[in-house]
């Protein structure tokens, strides 16, 4: 087979603003992103849940920062919710173990709630109470609970709050629940599909008071199967497949990230030279098609683009929804940046 | 140990079953000492003695039942009293744990600094004060019962017996006298307060077990059906040891062979005060002191809470379906 080299002497000419770039960027395996941190708000090691011969999580090594706003991204059955919960101490590890702000939750699950306000994915409150019952219930049973805070909340969202649950419609439940966690001045919130049913208005509010809490200096763990809403609000996202981690990708980088879809005029397989690996995330080449995803910044790899002679190209920002079809589709290995040679 | 805040909740939530038991339990007991006020004891003794042959099923001798305190305190076995009882330990036990679980409330309020035992402890507190004031209020509804009721009894007329026959002969050919007395003159009320404690074990035994089945449990039918099927099976073994004495061994295998509120009573009539709280002395029939078949009840619901607390805080909550 033929293949198509770059010349070595352009190559060189680029070669520090390559480096440069390459180590700006935060997409890095899972491995070496968990280390021990002292400001780590969670962290998992090894952390595995096995029900029989289904891995819900497999050996999941994890950080998140104090103070970030942190996505998880996956299918259904991914394990996020299971991370979640074995975080507040709902499910018990069958491996390793996680750590909320340094506490075990299979040690001391209490201590880690007192630390914590958790909206999960579907919030059923006690139907026989009214909004404001269920309000100042959760305020006085939070360890930092704020009954104005959350009642502020309500009114932002427009909340009745003289309305029995049992009579609200699933959009007000969502909102209640809302309100009763955002409430809360617990330092890390973990929001599991908290737009869920909610009305495009009230995404944002929600999406706004994300960001307000990230200002209060509180952690938040943001799970969601909306990407924008991901893109729009996290600064660092992991996927999970099977209940693995398969990637980590901070959104600053991810910004900086193109696809270029164009056709070329060879049959050859295209080689990416060795000094330009590292800046090029995947590449697939159908016939007379080639799709390049890039690992980071653009602008080194102008040079080799312009080498190739490529025609009817097209530049597009590389979004979220890439990266998750790159995972998820099996477009490309997960961990990987995976080549087409 | 217990969270005031979730004992709140967990007594508004249950108000409305608690009230309409403790109604029931109440009016019924009141209105059943009114019903043995009408029934003469006379005419009472003729029906009961139709059924002597079915003697045998009854939780007390017949004997025992011919006087005005021995049928006020067949209320305590009376269905209606066991129904409320039941529904009410049942309702509450499965509630804890399968119930929250299945409404999928529970996950919102395990979220906050409580423990699993503080969220369990707060939820029997309110279960066994709640099975503690429906007792009180069927003791209640039995005083107040005896206090305002009124019984006639046909006194005796005058008669001479000739020697050496069995032939009475009246001396008066007028109507035999009939007298009226208050209730609280032939019955008192402090009597029932061992027939109370009783029921009370009975539900305690049953709060035990419906908690201990919820906190294995996701599905809250599920659990209401397991803790029903142990009641009846351990009813009908209780039934076929009464029925045959070939079987009278499953009697003692039974829970409800340690529910004997209307033999405490009569103990209490026929011995003294306090005969039915001894660890000696017991019954014919029986091989402890008459205080241990309560016991037993209360020492199994304590048993039952405390693997229910192991139970729970140690396995694994699943999401809400």
């Amino acid at each position: 087979m033929m293949t198509h080299s770059f010349p070595a002497r352009s190559a060189r000419a680029l070669f520090a603003t390559v480096t440069l770039t390459a180590n700006a960027t935060d997409d890095r395996t899972p491995a070496t992103l968990t280390p021990t941190r002292r400001d780590a708000a969670v962290q998992a090691i090894g952390l595995s849940k096995r029900y029989g011969t289904f891995d819900a999580l497999a050996d999941l090594d994890l950080t998140i920062s104090a103070g970030e706003v942190f996505g998880l991204l996956g299918p259904n059955g991914a394990g996020k919710t299971t991370f979640i919960r074995t975080l507040l101490g709902f499910l018990f590890p069958t491996g390793g173990r996680v750590l909320v702000n340094g506490i075990d939750p299979v040690i001391n699950p209490v201590a880690v709630r007192g630390q914590v306000s958790y909206l999960p994915g579907d919030a059923r409150l006690p139907r026989e109470m009214r909004g404001l019952g269920v309000l100042r219930f959760f305020a006085d049973m939070q360890a930092q609970g704020d009954l104005r805070r959350s009642l502020e909340i309500a009114d932002r969202l427009e909340l009745d709050l003289k309305r029995f649950v049992g009579f609200m419609s699933t959009g007000m439940r969502q909102k209640l629940a809302i309100a009763a966690v955002m409430g809360s001045h617990a330092p890390i919130l973990i929001l599991d599909e908290p737009t869920a049913n909610l009305d495009p208005t009230v995404r944002g509010d929600v999406l706004e008071m994300v960001q307000e809490a990230q200002d209060e200096g509180r952690t938040v763990i943001f799970s969601s199967h909306v990407l924008s809403e991901i893109e729009d609000v996290c600064d660092r996202v992991a996927f999970l497949r099977r209940g693995r981690l398969v990637r980590e990708q901070t959104l600053n980088s991810l910004k900086q990230r193109h696809r270029i879809v164009a056709r070329i005029d060879r049959d050859e397989q295209i080689e990416i030279p060795p000094e330009f690996r590292e800046l090029v995330e995947n590449l697939t080449q159908d016939g007379d098609r080639i799709v390049i995803d890039t690992a980071s910044d653009l602008a080194p790899l102008l040079p080799w683009l312009q080498f190739l002679d490529l025609r009817q190209m097209r530049v597009e920002a590389f979004g979220l929804r890439a990266v998750y079809d790159l995972i998820h589709r099996g477009e490309a290995s997960p961990h990987g940046k995976e080549s087409a040679e | 140990m217990i969270h005031y805040v979730l004992v709140r909740k967990y007594a508004a939530q249950s108000l409305l079953l608690w009230s309409s038991c403790a109604l029931a339990l109440f009016s019924f007991a009141w209105v059943r000492v009114w019903v043995v006020s009408l029934l003469d004891m006379g005419q009472f003794r003729t029906i009961l003695e139709q059924f002597r042959d079915f003697e045998r099923f009854a939780p007390i001798g017949f004997d025992a039942l011919f006087t005005h305190t021995g049928r006020v305190g067949m209320t305590f076995d009376e269905p209606i009293v066991v129904l409320c009882t039941v529904v009410w330990c049942i309702s509450r036990g499965s509630d804890v744990v399968s119930g929250e679980l299945g409404r999928g409330t529970l996950e919102m309020v395990l979220s906050q600094a409580i423990s699993r035992t503080t969220l369990l402890l707060s939820h029997a507190f309110v279960s066994i004060l709640g099975l503690l004031g429906l007792a009180l209020l069927l003791w209640a509804g039995i005083a107040a019962g005896v206090g305002t009721t009124t019984v006639s009894e046909t006194m005796p007329t005058p008669s001479i017996r000739i020697p050496f026959t069995a032939i009475e002969i009246p001396l008066t050919t007028a109507e035999p006298a009939k007298e009226v007395f208050l209730m609280s003159e032939r019955v008192d009320w402090q009597t029932f307060g061992t027939g109370v404690f009783s029921l009370f074990a009975l539900g305690f035994f049953l709060l035990g077990l419906s908690t201990l089945f919820s906190s294995m449990d996701r599905y809250r039918w599920r659990t209401v059906g397991a803790a029903i099927t142990v009641y009846v099976i351990q009813l009908v073994m209780f039934g076929l040891g009464k029925a045959t004495e070939r079987l009278s061994w499953l009697r003692a295998t039974s829970f409800f062979n340690c529910y004997r509120p209307q033999k405490q009573i009569a103990m209490v009539v026929n011995q003294d005060t306090l005969a039915p709280w001894r660890f000696t002395g017991g019954e014919s029939d029986s091989w402890y002191g008459p205080i241990v078949y309560p016991l037993i009840l209360l020492v199994c619901g304590m048993v039952f809470y405390v693997s229910a607390i192991l139970i729970f805080r140690k396995r694994d909550l699943p999401a809400p379906l």
